[in-house]
């Protein structure tokens, strides 16, 4: 496993790309005390719109914020919104997904509906309906957005497991009198991850975009809290100042291709059946 | 707002085409810039005649009907075509006697007598008589539309010879002046409406089918005549032949319904219309030092205020008088103006400076973080406090309210408090809460119902604005009770007196901090002269010239 990693980021030159960016992001987000040179909900109004100097590397917004440490901190919520729902959706539509396909007949059906009902909405305005009501902050957001993505997994996962069910060393456990959960939980699940994987590691991207959509639409924290999708939306305003709506887009852009990038990686390694010459 | 990229390309594409077609036609405005059959027409014939001018105003309306017009826009087009028999002709200060020559209150104040002057004729050449005056305003009353409101307090009218108007009111009410100004009781061509459905009787909120002929044609005795309303397009007015009064040299208006503000600031700087009434503080920028546009930056009558409830249940620690003060003399009311832009003021109190009886503004020197401390102090909380500040989604004029939560948020962590701001949509929770007084602390904005300063007597203690922070009469009695002292006081100099006593009276306490007054931007072509701010027609065209 470990040398195909290294062959893959000796051939891959993509995903190494995109594993330096988001390595930069993370190392950011986390050092972000550290690293920005001011305080990101500091205002100065002496100092607003100002254009990019060596000052303010990336210029300053309306209330004369610098938009350099804004984005730095930006970082934070967008890496914590995207890995986080990925997981918990995950996480979750894995094991709906896993009994729903395992135990199959009735129960299956029931639960599948469900999921399917929930996909059956546009997912955008989902999350939006969700959040509107339950008010906007962090939390929230994520929340909408796990309930807008886990049936995804959920569905994946049934369709692996149908076909993984059927393999021999389930049959086996059976016949030696495992019980239905102990071969859940450790045959069908750990034979079915894999896919599962795949798709969460493109999956992150996705939700970062989202999360910062729906950041853009004025349901993401309160300001002043810097969030990109929100300062996206504060430099609208402002559109012959590039850089108030222009940075914090770049930072979006960089975070989701650097998933991305990673997840395409990813998908080489783990998919046997797109596994080339690894 | 996020239509702007796509208004921007598209008025690029509509300028290319102009220059294209049009030539060398210098500040000549030519309607319909955007087809080509306008401007075809437009470059040798009269129709872009020096004597027309072209005005953009924003939408939000569906009728030119004046008995259901509330609005901000349509009284712009019903001031053109109809008059009142009262007017603001300035911004500022009290309404003046239009159709009417003289007017007298009882000593009651239960009854104002008003005198019609002599040799008015509508457009249609009828001489207009004091049963036009009942008509109309009976036509308004029953027809039950949003405008309504405003002759709530005429109890009956009646006319004693083809002069004279009696109206007795519900209740001594010193704005009726002001509201007789209102658009939706200009007076109409009784005899023409009535010949196409009009009725004032009281079922005519299912009788009258007036409203049809009144969107196509206006039926008044105003300077302008309405020759065409195209809903959500255009409005075409052209010069009452009829007038009895004095006319301005403008022959012709086209009005167009064009929101966007980039549009505007586009087609004002290659000269396709004359007066740009929804300019941004941003697109103002781009035309500052364009050659042969004027702007003007100035403060509206619609106010952001912070409300701090009096009910400790929801207010908490903002309910504390001390804290109250503390706030007032924390925030910076000249850095807020610079977010909302050029042209914005604080008002001094509670009545917005422009309206009769303001004392005008708080200076900046107001603010003192150190003396605000030291309330905060003596109110018991000297480390500091924690505070939820809900705001709503929406915007005030175009300014964000939760533009302002984040600069009070700013301010009062300069004196240790500690704002946590709570972001909730308008729809989902934060109007019924508003409404109901159960918000802590917001900030919120208000803008007035028609133009008179006792619109604002609704902020006292036990008003509806008041009641919404908690703040009943019992508990101010004194400044209650100054609302029915307003509504007496009929005459200008007692109502001045009363009002700024109201005025100092909340000038430091109570649960309201008027922030600011927002600004409204007017962009316009020089070659014109009498272009104004004006709060009750979004702009006055019976003021303007030509050079």
């Amino acid at each position: 496993m470990l040398r195909s990693v290294k062959k893959l980021f000796r051939s891959n030159y993509l995903f190494t790309f995109g594993v330096i960016i988001c390595l930069a992001w993370v190392t950011a987000a986390v050092l972000a005390p550290v690293i920005a040179p001011y305080d990101p909900i500091a205002q100065d109004l002496t100092l607003r719109l100002k254009a990019p100097s060596t000052e303010h590397l990336f210029g300053t917004d309306n209330f004369g914020r610098d938009i350099f440490s804004r984005v730095i901190y930006g970082g934070r919520y967008s890496l914590l919104a995207g890995c986080l729902t990925v997981i918990i959706a995950g996480g979750i539509g894995t094991f709906y997904g896993a009994i729903a396909g395992y135990v199959g007949g009735w129960t299956d059906n029931v639960m599948m509906r469900i999921s399917e009902m929930i996909l059956s909405f546009p997912s955008l305005i989902l999350a939006m309906i969700i959040n509107a009501v339950m008010g906007s902050n962090l939390f929230n957001t994520m929340f909408a957005l796990v309930i807008v993505a886990w049936p995804t997994y959920a569905r994946l996962m049934r369709s692996v497991v149908l076909s993984v069910k059927e393999n021999e060393y389930v049959t086996a456990s059976e016949a030696l009198g495992a019980s239905k959960v102990r071969i859940l939980l450790r045959e069908i699940i750990p034979n079915s991850i894999s896919s599962v994987l795949i798709m969460a590691t493109t999956d992150i991207g996705n939700q970062i975009l989202m999360f910062s959509t729906l950041s853009f639409l004025g349901l993401g924290s309160a300001p002043p809290t810097p969030e990109w999708g929100m300062m996206v939306s504060d430099g609208v305003d402002y559109f012959n100042k590039f850089w108030v709506a222009g940075f914090p887009g770049l930072a979006i852009f960089t975070m989701a291709v650097g998933a991305n990038f990673i997840g395409d990686g990813l998908r080489d390694l783990l998919d046997p059946k797109l596994r080339k010459e690894f | 707002m996020k239509k702007r990229f796509l208004a921007i390309a598209l008025s690029l594409v509509m300028a290319a085409g102009c220059v294209a077609c049009g030539g060398g036609t210098d500040n000549a405005s030519e309607g319909g810039s955007g087809s080509a059959e306008g401007t075809e027409g437009a470059a040798g014939t009269s129709e872009g005649g020096s004597g027309t001018v072209v005005v953009a105003m924003g939408a939000g309306f569906s009728t030119l009907d004046p008995g259901y017009v509330y609005e901000k826009y349509p009284p712009l087009i019903v001031n053109a075509c109809y008059e009142n028999l009262f007017k603001f002709y300035d911004n500022e200060g009290a309404p003046e006697p239009c159709l009417a020559d003289t007017y007298e209150f009882s000593e009651d104040n239960l009854t104002l007598t008003v005198k019609l002057k002599d040799g008015i004729t509508f457009a249609s050449g009828n001489t207009m008589t004091s049963a036009d005056v009942l008509f109309s305003i009976n036509r308004c009353k029953n027809l039950q539309g949003n405008p309504a409101f405003i002759a709530d307090t005429i109890q009956s009218m009646e006319a004693p010879d083809e002069k004279t108007i009696v109206f007795h009111l519900t209740q001594p009410d010193s704005a009726i002046l002001s509201k007789l100004t209102y658009s939706a009781l200009a007076v109409l061509d009784s005899a023409v409406v009535k010949e196409h459905g009009g009725t004032d009787a009281e079922d005519a909120s299912t009788t009258d089918t007036a409203q049809a002929y009144l969107d196509t044609a206006s039926a008044g005795s105003g300077m302008y005549v309405m020759t065409s309303y195209i809903p959500d397009e255009e409005v075409v007015l052209e010069k009452n032949p009829n007038y009895w009064g004095e006319a301005t040299n403008v022959d012709k208006y086209i009005i167009k319904i064009q929101p966007d503000a980039n549009t505007q600031m586009m087609t004002l700087s290659t000269g396709d219309i004359d007066v740009a009434l929804n300019m941004t503080d941003d697109t103002m920028a781009e035309l500052s030092g364009a050659e042969g546009v004027e702007i003007i930056n100035a403060a509206t009558k619609t106010v952001g205020f912070v409300m701090m409830n009096m009910n400790e249940t929801y207010g908490g620690p903002v309910s504390n008088p001390k804290v109250q003060q503390a706030i007032r003399k924390a925030l910076d009311y000249s850095g807020m103006q610079i977010i909302c832009g050029e042209g914005t003021l604080t008002p001094y109190s509670v009545i917005q400076s422009g309206f009769m009886g303001s004392k005008g503004e708080r200076a900046a020197e107001y603010t003192n973080v150190e003396e605000a401390k030291a309330l905060l102090a003596e109110a018991g909380y000297a480390d500091g406090l924690d505070v939820d500040l809900t705001v709503s989604d929406l915007d005030m004029e175009g300014i964000l309210l939760t533009d302002l939560a984040q600069k009070i948020k700013d301010d009062l962590s300069q004196i240790g408090i500690n704002v946590n701001i709570v972001s909730q949509p308008w729809a989902a929770g934060y109007g019924d809460a508003y409404r109901d007084g159960t918000l802590g602390f917001t900030v919120m904005y208000w803008g007035t119902d028609y133009n008179d300063p006792n619109v604002q007597l609704e902020f006292l203690p036990g008003g509806v604005v008041g009641l919404r922070a908690g703040w009943t009469a019992e508990m101010a009695p004194e400044l209650a009770a100054m609302y029915q002292e307003t509504m007496s006081a009929t005459d200008n100099n007692d109502r001045t007196a009363v009002l700024e006593k109201i005025q100092d009276a909340m000038y430091e306490d109570g649960p309201f901090i008027m922030a600011v007054q927002a600004p409204a931007h007017i962009g316009y072509n020089t070659r014109l002269e009498g272009v104004a701010i004006s709060d009750p027609y979004a702009l006055d065209v019976t003021l303007i010239n030509i050079k």
